[in-house]
């Protein structure tokens, strides 16, 4: 067998010895590191432990916390009607997310990806309400859904119809829900269209080329070829619209703060009422446990389900 | 199997010309290339061929049916892409029967077809395997299956061989060129590289800034270029011009490069009178410059002094490039021949092969 050759002297005087050499490399990365792990620890990490013991205490938030009240929190959160209220609204939030919302994310992507004329126009447009600040854009379908036709213009239109009657958007229980769903969607349908949109340019055009001498019409292309090398953009998609619609709050509680009588309820408005109106810190920090908990289990149960190779890498 | 027709095809993009009057028929069978350098619109010429792109005018014919308005789908067509285009997400096998299964071909046809032309292309062995689990040669061969598998009238070929490593391109060659004897089927074939367009070809089509320039047998091509353009682009390495003077002395014609003097054979004083005492420019290919220890017999060798710049040994042959006062070329010379850098030498013109151009309208001079 061959000697291994030493390394020369000049190179172990610089880099000093193996195991040093790889203590200072940890060093550097540690030091690098450092800034940003001591924000995350006092304004992420701390927090949450610090909300796990408030929630063991019936604590009103003045003082320090000393009516331990053991898990009683979290067992009159299950047993209370609002918060399963809330549970539920945010499933049909979610629902209708996945339904309608991100179909017509990727339907507006597909058009302004490729074919439409003036789609640079249409792409900033479509883009605009997500860069509008949460409160603008809530009080803005505030007015548009006034229930005084001569102030809301939703209503102002439909009275225009024949038979057309003034509908009460936003203080009718049956319909708030899907009411600050349409408002939800027009705030956020532009986020995931650029999502979209950035999957799609990731697409090369031959394979879709090649998918039309093939034999495919478009809309054989678009569910054989183009909707499975969208897999993992879809993906990403999905997960940030769940988790956005388990914590959606601020449009929720400028429109209807959970009203009319909890009927557009969500979790974050139930946690923020206990929390910070009622100023029942002790119950409050239980409901951001449950909700912590939540989009936890959903994250982990989420990527271990969908982890599938993205087929364009490689290529 | 069909022929195919291009009749005053126009592409315009905005301002830009990519395919201009191209007017071709190809007959059923045949094996064109389409050769050119890149942006000729050769590609192009394909992809309207293909229906990606619609033509700005003109007419575009498959057997006798005009396809200016038909879909893809419906030409009858397989095309094989510069970068295979392969579907990321299927494996082999799907990738391959993706096409006949949109056609509601029956099940076990899709299998027997699939194994068959796997076969054929030896990758039978991968049909489970994803594309991206396939090395770039055997990317390459099931995009040929894809195309093989559909049974079309007319296969395209986009520039197929250019991501593939020199060996394997040869190797690939020959492949594609076994492929069209037993598919028997009309092949059409983009490449800018013109030892691929000689080698496979039954006819070329040499195009230019979107003009055909020549179309014509290899052999053809190689000995009779019709302009500068060809001349230039087909061989390898390039045929040798020279900016030179037709001239008169003793009743015979003579090339005077300033530098040399060359004679021109009689028999081609009839053609070269009209440019008697005008500027033409004389071409010579390599191949037809010779050491004069090893000329071959019986040609019209002409010799010339120079001094040589660079030799490089090729084993079968040395290429010497020359200088003779403002001229330089290159010459293909015997392997014998024993001559260093820096050293003058005296090298044949083989006059029966020379090529005589008007340096005006760049047209070969015949």
């Amino acid at each position: 067998m061959q000697p291994i050759p030493a390394i020369p002297d000049i190179l172990k005087l610089k880099r000093g010895t193996g195991s040093s050499h790889r203590f200072q490399d940890n060093l550097t990365i540690a030091l690098f590191l450092l800034p940003a792990l001591i924000l995350f620890l006092i304004f992420v990490i701390y927090p949450i432990f610090q909300s796990v013991y408030y929630s063991l205490f019936d604590w009103k938030g003045f003082g320090p916390a000393v009516d331990f009240v053991g898990l009683d929190n979290f067992i009159n959160i299950l047993t209370d009607k609002v918060f399963l209220i809330a549970l539920r609204n945010g499933v049909f939030i979610i629902a209708f997310s996945l339904v309608f919302q991100l179909p017509l994310s990727l339907a507006l992507a597909v058009l302004v990806g490729r074919d439409l004329p003036g789609r640079v126009f249409f792409r900033t447009i479509f883009f605009m309400p997500y860069v509008l600040s949460e409160v603008m854009a809530a009080i803005m379908w505030l007015f548009l859904y006034n229930a005084d036709p001569e102030r809301g213009l939703l209503n102002a239109l439909l009275v225009l119809f024949p038979g057309g009657k003034a509908i009460p958007w936003l203080s009718d229980t049956n319909i708030v829900l899907p009411a600050v769903f349409l408002a939800i969607t027009w705030k956020y349908f532009g986020f995931h269209m650029l999502l979209y949109l950035a999957g799609l340019q990731n697409i090369p055009i031959e394979i879709e080329e090649a998918g039309r001498v093939d034999g495919a019409n478009s809309f054989q292309n678009f569910f054989y070829i183009t909707l499975p090398l969208l897999g993992s953009t879809i993906r990403t998609s999905v997960y940030l619209s769940v988790l956005g619609s388990l914590q959606q709050f601020i449009l929720v509680w400028i429109m209807t703060k959970g009203g009319p009588v909890n009927a557009s309820e969500t979790l974050a408005t139930y946690m923020y009422r206990f929390g910070f109106v009622r100023f029942q810190l002790g119950y409050g920090s239980a409901v951001a446990i449950y909700m912590f908990l939540i989009c936890l289990t959903f994250s982990l149960v989420y990527r271990r389900l969908t982890r599938q190779p993205d087929y364009l890498t490689g290529l | 199997m069909a022929s195919v027709t291009f009749e005053h095809v126009f592409k315009r993009f905005g301002d830009v010309i990519a395919v201009n009057d191209l007017d071709i028929k190809i007959e059923d069978k045949e094996f064109l290339v389409l050769v050119g350098p890149s942006g000729c619109g050769k590609t192009t010429a394909l992809r309207c061929l293909a229906g990606l792109e619609e033509i700005s005018d003109g007419k575009i014919m498959i057997g006798d049916r005009v396809v200016n308005d038909v879909a893809p789908k419906d030409r009858d067509i397989a095309m094989v892409f510069q970068s295979y285009a392969l579907y990321p997400h299927m494996s082999v096998y799907d990738n391959m029967a993706f096409g006949l299964k949109l056609r509601k071909v029956p099940k076990d046809e899709i299998k027997r077809r699939v194994t068959q032309a796997a076969d054929m292309l030896g990758i039978g062995h991968l049909l489970d395997r994803k594309p991206r689990q396939l090395s770039g040669g055997q990317r390459q061969r099931v995009a040929v299956g894809r195309a093989i598998v559909r049974e079309p009238k007319v296969f395209l070929f986009d520039e197929p061989l250019s991501n593939l490593d020199a060996k394997l391109r040869v190797e690939t060659r020959a492949n594609i060129s076994k492929l069209h004897l037993q598919l028997a089927t009309t092949f059409i074939y983009v490449t800018h590289d013109q030892v691929e367009a000689m080698t496979m070809a039954t006819r070329i089509a040499v195009i230019n800034k979107g003009l055909l320039q020549q179309i014509d047998t290899p052999q053809t091509l190689y000995d009779k270029p019709n302009n500068l353009f060809v001349a230039g682009f087909i061989g390898s390495p390039a045929m040798n011009f020279f900016k030179t003077k037709l001239v008169k002395g003793d009743g015979k014609l003579f090339v005077d490069g300033g530098s040399f003097k060359v004679e021109v054979p009689t028999d081609r004083n009839n053609v070269y009178m009209p440019y008697l005492d005008k500027p033409v420019i004389l071409g010579v290919r390599p191949e037809n410059i010779h050491d004069p220890n090893f000329c071959p017999p019986g040609i019209f060798a002409q010799n010339i002094d120079g001094k040589v710049d660079v030799t490089e040994l090729m084993g079968n042959e040395i290429q010497l490039y020359v200088t003779a006062g403002e001229h330089s070329f290159v010459a293909r010379v015997d392997p014998r021949t024993k001559v260093r850098m820096g050293e003058s030498i005296q090298v044949a013109f083989n006059m029966g092969n020379m090529h005589l151009f008007d340096p005006e309208t760049e047209q070969a001079i015949r």
